[in-house]
């Protein structure tokens, strides 16, 4: 299979949310991965979600290949999964603040688990996000940074969300990275609640304060 | 210039193709597809009145900016910002012929039936893949030997070709962290790797100066460079710390662009043409294209004015005001207010949409590249209202053989 058959699982025409599929990781499947070598297939328990969240869109912040195996958990639960991951390579030879590969290769297994889905059209979204993309500290200058921050533009706006009956947002993760809060504070300032959980836990409201530098970008 | 739709049940598998084929990472932006589902068409006589118009403007902005790194004495009213004031200085060994000059310059179809220019892209002009195979895909589609097209890629790489020494080490200098910037990078890598070019995808602080000449000191890549390919904007690579980035401004590696593009990349160009003319450089063309440009407080008592800022890129922050969205208009008019400088007034004019197939209208942005002086084929983008930025649609643009 190559990347472009592995996006279009991810990301089938005409289905509702799969225009945010970014298409970076699947890119490079064609020319750098041949063989899968991601073979842990353990899926989370994902049991934080229930009937009360139909108005919930879910955010899945969590390292590498665990937030691929979340989205298909939430996947096999009903959700439609949107890897919004935007990553780029490393010149050859270089080393590199980001593990990028890795994302590719959940990616190529998840699409095998995807495959065996039907998912409703009216399928709630998890937009799925790799924790470890912020992590831009440079041992050496000579190092690669292919870090990436999540832009805005990236997801669909406030009153798109809304518009499709979305009010509240429930962030999985470790903790509220900084890019998501810069996001999620004007969507809260709209009237879209945002909740938080570890994954274990039921998700818990949280305010998110007027970042520092809000506009900055 | 009218616009061609795609074919309904081929539109789908075009924006994959696009993507998978055409280096188009970023086909969507918030809630807005930015694949167009049209391909716009200029006739022959229409091309060729761009390529003279476009060729003219190149010669004056090339022969300006020569003219005003020999005179900075007279660069004040550009309002350059300090860090790069400083540096420009060193400029002084700057050769023309020796680098690559890259720019698009920016026409919209005016309700008068003429041409208007809104800016010139001197310093990092984008769009490399989408004005280069978008046009191959749309044609492959159509199936129609009716139209043309100028292929941006081909004439840039040669362009590279005959400065760059064969088989030469070239660092396309871009953000690393941003997918955008690697789709038009990574477009053009493949394209000089293909004519046996060693690439090196690497950022601004990855470049060290010794003697005038780059060398990269990218983790397993070091050692000398036959060019530096820069996509990060100059205004940027000044931010950088450790400060190393000096080095750019004097360097006699082969370089696309050289800071030199810093004088026309600056909104606020215009404000120097009077003592260019008066020192007998001709800026006629931009005179005829431009609308009326001046100083945000000359425009206070003035109707029909916008606002651009300075160093603005895509459309940002530009106070067309039915464009802007929530309080951005309000945020716009409170920074000009707050930094006069950093901003420039300009006559609106008034864009004629084109019109699509169900009625809606289309402003368009036609830029034309020029490379060392010759035009270099078109990247365009559509847009529902005026301004186009982010949201806008890439369009490939297609040129109608005369007598079809």
């Amino acid at each position: 299979m190559t990347g472009k058959d592995i996006y279009k699982i991810w990301a089938p025409v005409g289905k509702r949310w799969v225009d945010w599929v970014r298409p970076v990781p699947f890119i490079g499947i064609n020319g750098h991965i041949t063989k899968q070598t991601f073979s842990n297939g353990a899926l989370p328990i994902v049991d934080f979600v229930d009937d009360s969240y139909k108005d919930a869109a879910i955010i899945v912040d969590l390292p590498g290949v665990e937030s691929v195996k979340a989205g298909i958990a939430l996947a096999q639960m009903g959700y439609r999964p949107i890897p919004v991951y935007n990553g780029t390579m490393q010149q050859q030879g270089a080393r590199a603040t980001v593990d990028n590969h890795i994302v590719q290769e959940g990616l190529i297994w998840g699409a095998g688990e995807l495959a065996k889905l039907e998912i409703a059209d009216d399928a709630l979204p998890v937009f799925l996000l790799d924790s470890n993309r912020m992590h831009r500290f440079k041992m050496e200058i000579s190092l690669f940074d292919n870090s990436w921050d999540l832009y805005p533009q990236d997801i669909p706006s406030a009153e798109y969300m809304l518009e499709q009956g979305i009010h509240r947002i429930i962030i999985m993760g470790n903790a509220v990275s900084k890019d998501l809060k810069k996001i999620l504070y004007k969507f809260q300032r709209k009237n879209i609640q945002v909740l938080w959980t570890n994954g274990y836990e039921t998700p818990k409201k949280i305010k998110i304060c007027r970042p520092f530098d809000l506009d900055k970008d | 210039m009218r616009l061609v739709p795609i074919p309904q049940d081929k539109y789908d598998e075009y924006r994959l193709t696009l993507m998978f084929d055409c280096y188009k990472w970023d086909p969507q932006f918030m809630d807005s597809n930015t694949v167009a589902k049209y391909a716009l068409v200029i006739t022959q006589e229409e091309h060729e009145e761009l390529v003279r118009l476009t060729e003219s403007l190149d010669e004056e902005t090339r022969t300006a900016e020569v003219f005003l790194n020999q005179h900075l004495e007279i660069t004040k009213p550009l309002a350059l910002p300090k860090k790069v004031s400083r540096e420009i200085r060193k400029m002084t060994n700057y050769e023309p012929d020796r680098h690559v000059r890259l720019m698009r310059y920016d026409f919209h179809p005016t309700v008068e039936g003429t041409w208007a220019v809104s800016e010139v892209n001197s310093d990092v002009p984008g769009g490399f893949a989408e004005a280069s195979l978008m046009p191959q895909a749309v044609l492959e589609l159509l199936e129609d030997e009716t139209y043309w097209y100028k292929s941006f890629g081909d004439i840039l790489v040669k362009a590279i070709s005959d400065k760059v020494v064969r088989g030469g080490r070239i660092m396309l200098v871009h953000c690393t962290s941003y997918s955008d910037d690697r789709q038009v990078m990574q477009y053009l890598g493949d394209r000089l790797q293909a004519e046996g070019f060693q690439v090196i995808y690497g950022a601004a602080d990855h470049v060290n100066f010794k003697e005038n000449q780059a060398y990269s000191i990218l983790d397993g890549n070091e050692g000398s460079l036959d060019a530096i390919f820069r996509f990060t904007p100059l205004e940027w690579l000044t931010e950088i710390r450790p400060k190393r980035w000096q080095g750019y401004f004097d360097t006699t590696t082969v370089s696309c662009n050289h800071p030199i593009a810093i004088y026309a990349q600056t909104k606020r160009f215009p404000l120097v043409w009077d003592v260019l003319e008066q020192n007998g450089i001709s800026m006629a063309t931009w005179r005829e294209l431009l609308p009326d440009t001046i100083e945000v407080k000359a425009a206070k008592d003035k109707e029909g004015y916008i606002y651009k800022p300075a160093c603005g890129r895509v459309g940002e922050k530009i106070s067309i005001k039915e464009a802007c969205k929530d309080d951005e208009y309000k945020k716009i008019l409170a920074d000009v207010r707050r930094h006069p400088k950093k901003y420039l007034a300009q006559k609106r004019f008034i864009s004629k949409p084109l019109i699509g197939e169900q009625g809606e209208e289309f402003h368009v942005c036609l830029g034309s590249y020029t490379v060392d002086g010759s035009h270099a084929g078109y990247y365009a983008r559509i847009s529902g209202t005026p301004r186009i930025d982010s949201n806008a649609a890439d369009i490939p643009v297609l040129i109608e053989r005369q007598g079809c």
